[in-house]
């Protein structure tokens, strides 16, 4: 049947030309096979410009007068038990991987304030640093922490949550 | 008292048809504008049709990439043949190959249960999922393309045109 070896010849042609245009298109505009790749890492870390920074007692107190920001008091249960800033859930840095299953649900701008005892105290740092490295943008440190707090009456609560 | 060779008269209306310059530019415009269209965006992006592929589960990458890369412009050229009546035969050969096959893809992934988008007419994920009405669609759309291969009808069609021009 020559129709069918002219359909062939045809076919044959046509792939051929396909296949070349395919090549030269994606190959001159980068695409497909001859896309440019991104390193994976550039693209997910987040950018230091959302790290976390220490803020003051005024501005702590301002953010808790806000009612947006979600306290986080790093120390040991015990401690926080005994009186905590009023609202504050409880998250201690060595048991952050057992309990921060809480926070999971949170979107990732939620303004987030850490503080523990003060200057003598730095898992409020090393939780920041974790929370950070977990994808939370907007996490502050107040570093002045629970001995600042309760040396201006500020509002604290002792029942646990 | 039926024979079963078929009769002078349905042999003459399958001529008829398939000799019909109507009935053929009707099809050729049809189907040649069809996949010159869905080919475009297939072409720019061929990271979302290499997707759309693999979602088959058949074929696995980079093989996907490289098809990816070739059957969108088969599928513009055979547009353009069938359209403008230049490679004829081959390109509505391939394009029945190429419902052949898409085909029983479609089928297959149906069999598996999966639940993914065709990437026939857009690579969006979300429009488009396969269903027996998919089937529907490209078994008619083959049922046109095997009528364009063996359709004798010559109109508007280039190369035979040219054919013409040069024994003159």
């Amino acid at each position: 049947m020559s129709r069918l070896r002219t359909a062939l010849r045809e076919a044959g042609m046509l792939l051929l030309a396909a296949t070349a245009l395919g090549f030269i298109y994606t190959a001159a505009m980068e695409k497909g096979l001859f896309a440019s790749r991104q390193p994976a890492d550039t693209l997910s870390l987040p950018s230091s410009r959302n790290a976390p920074v220490m803020i003051s007692r005024d501005q702590a107190k301002a953010y808790f007068d806000g009612g947006a920001a979600l306290f986080i008091d790093s120390r040991h249960e015990f401690d926080y038990k005994l009186g905590h800033i009023k609202g504050a859930i409880n998250l201690p840095v060595n048991e952050y991987n057992l309990k921060m299953g809480a926070l999971v649900q949170l979107p990732r701008e939620k303004l987030i304030v850490i503080y523990c005892d003060g200057a003598d105290c730095n898992s409020s740092i090393e939780l920041s640093a974790r929370l950070f490295a977990d994808g939370f943008l907007n996490v502050k440190i107040f570093f002045g922490g629970w001995d600042e707090w309760k040396a201006q009456n500020l509002p604290i609560e002792k029942s646990t949550r | 008292m039926e024979s079963p060779e078929p009769t002078h008269r349905e042999i003459n209306s399958m001529k008829f048809l398939l000799s019909n310059d109507y009935l053929a530019l009707l099809t050729r415009t049809f189907v040649g504008l069809l996949f010159l269209v869905v080919s475009l965006e297939k072409i720019v992006e061929p990271a979302a049709f290499a997707q759309s592929i693999a979602n088959y589960k058949i074929i696995s990458p980079p093989l996907t990439t490289v098809l990816a890369t070739i059957l969108p412009w088969l599928e513009l050229l055979c547009g353009f043949g069938v359209l403008f009546g230049i490679f004829r035969r081959g390109s509505s050969l391939l394009l029945s190959g190429m419902l052949i096959v898409f085909t029983a893809g479609v089928i297959s992934a149906l069999w598996r249960g999966l639940d993914i988008a065709c990437g026939c007419f857009t690579q969006d994920p979300t429009v488009g999922k396969i269903g027996w009405m998919k089937v529907v669609q490209n078994v008619t759309l083959l049922a046109l393309t095997v009528f364009l291969y063996y359709s004798s009808s010559v109109k508007f069609s280039i190369e035979h045109h040219l054919r013409t021009r040069s024994s003159e």
